[in-house]
């Protein structure tokens, strides 16, 4: 049942990513489907979408910026790659899976969630009343496995190597969970806390999975599992962490165009020139882009004038921003140019 | 209070006793911690962000967030702006509980927290001591009645003072991360009487009356929603159920030995009596009338009993430990203690004006809470620390009176070999009364004390083995109430006079000796002028039953 479901998910997702469609509406589609998969994978599809936004957020001043092809479900029978990036891809939209799910289920979306895997609670009946349910994090963790990993077929090493960066990327979640208590005993003392688990902004979630990224560890597929590569140096003996990202190939220079590797080049990219000192490490890295975008792969740095047009002075309220100015800008921007 | 059941009674017969009184115990702790369920859970809800279109003004309108009479919603607030929707026309909704549960009357209370979602921007930060104004309204539904049909059980308008922290730089790259805000109390019904509960929030901007103007991007509202597992109520319930008619008949017991005794009753006596029936209080079932009747003030009394009994029995230490000074005062009056006792009228009195002033004035407001201003922080804070200042005030007394009492025990001990045999005897029984309880004692204190610090370290849940869990914060619950349970039941039952030898008591009525003190007193006053030939047969009696029970 789910493959029906699935391999209409990925058809649509490869009819819209030919029409460049960024509106992710599956209702057309999925009709036919089951209701409660139909809910669920409205999610799973707005899951992705998000976690492939942060991606192109996170790389943004990176020389591979996240493109659109590298959305794991669409190189489904194209050629695979396991590279550094295909691993915070696979990363990032299996937690954003598990997020817009676990969220979609606190906002009562779904008609039945979070309460529906334990021993204790089914289905809102005498379990429900007797000790609650399972959390919704629970629930986003378990729909977002049954649906991402289901993507992965075979059982070659890419099909481990991809199975083990969706559940690092779950982890990722689980990891940045806030936890939070409340006292509420006898005037207010401790004698009864009550805690709870809450999903940190998915940037934060983001932010952790570029550091994994950073440490991502180089495997070799051995007998049917993974193992470090370079199993010479001491560190390598210590066993594969879960929440490690790890990848089986080196990722090819995307200084170039090689579209078969996936790298686009960094022709025509925009970057930004660092004025003044930034403190934060992220800034920093935004300041340098020109260096590692355009002059360290051979390219000139051009500077185009351009006049921008943006709402200015605008006046906010917590929601939608009230009364702005229109404003023109003289906008300096860098790309990079053979 | 001359020869209690404590001291006639064989070691045989005390073992048995703490057998079964430890089997009871592990009982308790068992049924917390492997058949009932965690005390409370918390659910997160995510509010939904429905859109006042303005079509039902002449009549009070409810948002839900789903069903057949689903409001229209935005996903995102971003996407707000295009749509032309104002502040003013977002109305943030949840339903409790989430589809497709429904609340049970065994969940006795349900208490919320709000958790606010701001996300930073250059332009449009978090200004200086923020303060959300929200008009909210609360209505309910019970299972068939009509889908749409939602009453009103409170409309109100609350301000709350955010505390929010950024850990960013203010810089244009920090936009869109978010603030650290503290969750605050949001509301709090001390009945759970309906199936279904409704929260709309709207949080409106007023430019001239300067409400609502800097909170920054508002993103989202979180509110958790705590409530009692009807799984443990259940067996709370059954735990009370079961231990109100033991202590009654104890208590019975213990007054009418007493009242056989053809003399007036000692304080220490009345104590014990006054302690028994302020855990029979305590232990009275009432809650069950919840079950039937929306009783919003059973909260506030269940605060009430505990504080009752908790008074009660830190009166009864002090008593206890007083009466068996072994000085040559004459105690037997509660106007002897009236310092310590003080101390715990007044401690108590100020967590009860708290608990009033928190949970009374939630009768009527479920979402006041003194916490929220300043003053009423402060106000609470000063409660808290008087009735801290008084607990410390009290248990100086008690630790004093108490080293004061076994100063006095190795004095006497010393001096036993030379005195005449009643008078050994007489303090022998004193001073075992007192190990004994005092052994008793801090074995209860320090099992609440080790088990409250194990629920607080703990995450509340221990797996043995592969299946079974143990719920650590139930079993101290149950625990530790029947532990309190069966502390006072042996107080009554170990504690009440003997009748193993009534001429004793006869002889001790007619020489006027009441208390254990003034018995000394009388003892001492005889000891100084006669010598052990004129000693009174009941003393000997005393003694030679003692020894062949031993």
């Amino acid at each position: 049942m789910y493959s029906i479901v699935l391999s209409c998910i990925l058809g649509f997702l490869i009819l819209e990513s030919q029409h460049g469609v960024q509106s992710w509406s599956l209702n057309n589609f999925l009709m036919t489907g089951p209701k409660a998969y139909l809910t669920f994978s409205q999610s799973v599809a707005a899951g992705a979408m998000h976690g492939m936004e942060e991606c192109r957020h996170q790389f943004l001043w990176d020389r591979w910026n996240c493109p659109e092809s590298s959305l794991p479900m669409f190189t489904q029978n194209a050629l695979e790659r396991a590279n550094r990036e295909t691993s915070f891809v696979h990363a990032i939209s299996s937690a954003g899976v598990m997020y817009t799910l676990t969220r979609n289920c606190s906002l009562g979306d779904f008609d039945k969630c979070g309460c529906d895997d334990t021993k204790k609670g089914d289905q809102g009946g005498e379990g429900w009343k007797w000790g609650g349910c399972s959390d919704n994090v629970n629930f986003g963790e378990r729909v977002s496995k049954m649906f991402v990993d289901a993507l992965v077929t075979g059982k070659d090493a890419w099909a481990v190597m991809n199975l083990h960066n969706n559940e690092a990327g779950r982890k990722a979640v689980r990891q940045t969970l806030k936890r939070t208590c409340k006292c509420h005993g006898v005037s207010g003392s401790c004698t009864t806390q009550t805690c709870w688990k809450q999903l940190s902004e998915f940037r934060v979630i983001g932010d952790f999975l570029k550091r994994k990224y950073g440490n991502g560890l180089l495997v070799d597929y051995v007998r049917g599992g993974l193992e470090k590569a370079n199993s010479a140096s001491e560190q390598a003996l210590s066993p594969l962490s879960k929440k490690d990202l790890v990848y089986l190939e080196a990722s090819p220079d995307y200084c170039r165009v090689n579209v078969s590797a996936g790298s686009m080049g960094t022709v025509g990219r925009e970057c930004v020139r660092g004025t003044k000192k930034s403190k934060d490490e992220q800034g920093k890295w935004e300041k340098q882009s020109c260096k590692r975008l355009c002059s360290t792969c051979g390219l000139k740095v051009k500077k185009t004038k351009v006049i921008e047009k943006s709402s200015c002075n605008c006046k906010f309220h917590w929601c939608c921003s009230v009364k702005c100015d229109e404003c023109q800008q003289e906008v300096t921007k860098l790309t990079c140019q053979t | 209070m001359a020869g209690a059941v404590l001291e006639n009674l064989s070691t045989r017969k005390l073992i048995a006793l703490c057998v079964v009184l430890l089997l009871f115990q592990a009982a308790f702790f068992m049924l917390g911690g492997i058949i009932a369920p965690s005390p409370t859970t918390a659910y997160p809800h995510l509010t939904n962000k429905c859109v006042d279109t303005g079509k039902h003004r002449h009549k009070q309108q409810w948002f839900i967030p789903w069903g057949e009479f689903a409001c229209e919603k935005i996903v995102d607030l971003e996407d707000a702006i295009e749509q032309e929707i104002v502040a003013n026309q977002i109305v943030f909704s949840i339903e409790i509980p989430n589809r497709p549960n429904k609340m049970s009357r065994w969940f006795q209370y349900i208490l919320t927290v709000m958790d606010i979602t701001i996300a930073y921007h250059n332009e449009n930060p978090l200004g200086p001591d923020p303060v959300i104004t929200m008009e909210i309204s609360l209505g309910y539904r019970n299972e068939g009645d009509a889908p749409g049909d939602w009453k009103e059980l409170i409309k109100t308008t609350e301000e709350r003072k955010l505390e929010c922290t950024f850990d960013r730089p203010l810089i244009p790259e920090s936009n869109d991360y978010t603030y650290h805000c503290d969750p605050m109390p949001f509301m709090e019904l001390g009945s759970c009487h309906h199936d279904y509960y409704l929260i709309n929030i709207r949080v409106p901007v007023h430019e001239h009356k300067d409400i609502n103007l800097d909170l920054g991007k508002l993103q989202d509202i979180h509110i958790i929603e705590i409530h009692q597992n009807g799984g443990f109520t259940k067996v709370w319930f059954a735990l009370k159920t079961f231990v109100t008619p033991l202590i009654i008949m104890m208590t019975i017991w213990f007054w009418r030995r007493v009242c056989a005794l053809n003399r007036q009753s000692v304080l220490m006596e009345r104590t014990i009596l006054a302690l028994g029936i302020s855990l029979i209080i305590l232990d009275l079932p009432i809650e069950w009338l919840t079950l039937s009747v929306d009783i919003p003030f059973m909260l506030l009394i269940s605060d009430i009993r505990q504080g009752i009994f908790y008074s009660m029995l830190l009166s009864f230490w002090i008593i206890f430990a007083g009466e068996h000074l072994m000085d040559q005062t004459e105690r037997n009056r509660l106007s002897v203690y009236w310092t310590q006792v003080t101390a715990i009228v007044f401690g108590c009195t100020c967590l009860f004006v708290f608990d009033m002033c928190e949970r009374g004035v939630q009768l009527s407001n479920p979402f006041y809470s003194i916490w929220i201003t300043d003053t009423g922080k402060n106000l609470a804070m000063a409660f808290i620390i008087v009735a801290g200042i008084c607990a410390s005030l009290y248990f100086m007394f008690l630790c004093y009176m108490v080293y004061r009492v076994f100063r006095n025990i190795s004095v006497k001990k010393t001096a036993l070999p030379a005195m005449a045999k009643a008078r050994q005897l007489h303090y022998q029984g004193l001073i075992y009364r007192f190990k004994f309880f005092m052994f008793f004692t801090l074995l209860c204190a320090a099992m609440t004390v080790i088990f409250f610090i194990i629920t607080q370290v703990n995450e509340g849940r221990w797996k043995w083995g592969e299946e079974h869990t143990v719920e650590v914060n139930s079993a101290f619950f149950t625990g530790v109430y029947g532990m309190w349970n069966i502390y006072v039941f042996a107080v009554l039952s170990l504690y009440a006079p003997s009748h193993k030898d009534p001429r004793k008591y006869e002889s001790t009525v007619q020489n006027g000796d009441v208390s254990g003190s003034s018995n000394e007193e009388y003892e001492l006053r005889r000891t100084l002028t006669d010598s052990a030939a004129t000693e009174e047969p009941s003393e000997l009696y005393r003694m030679t039953g003692k020894t062949a029970q031993d």
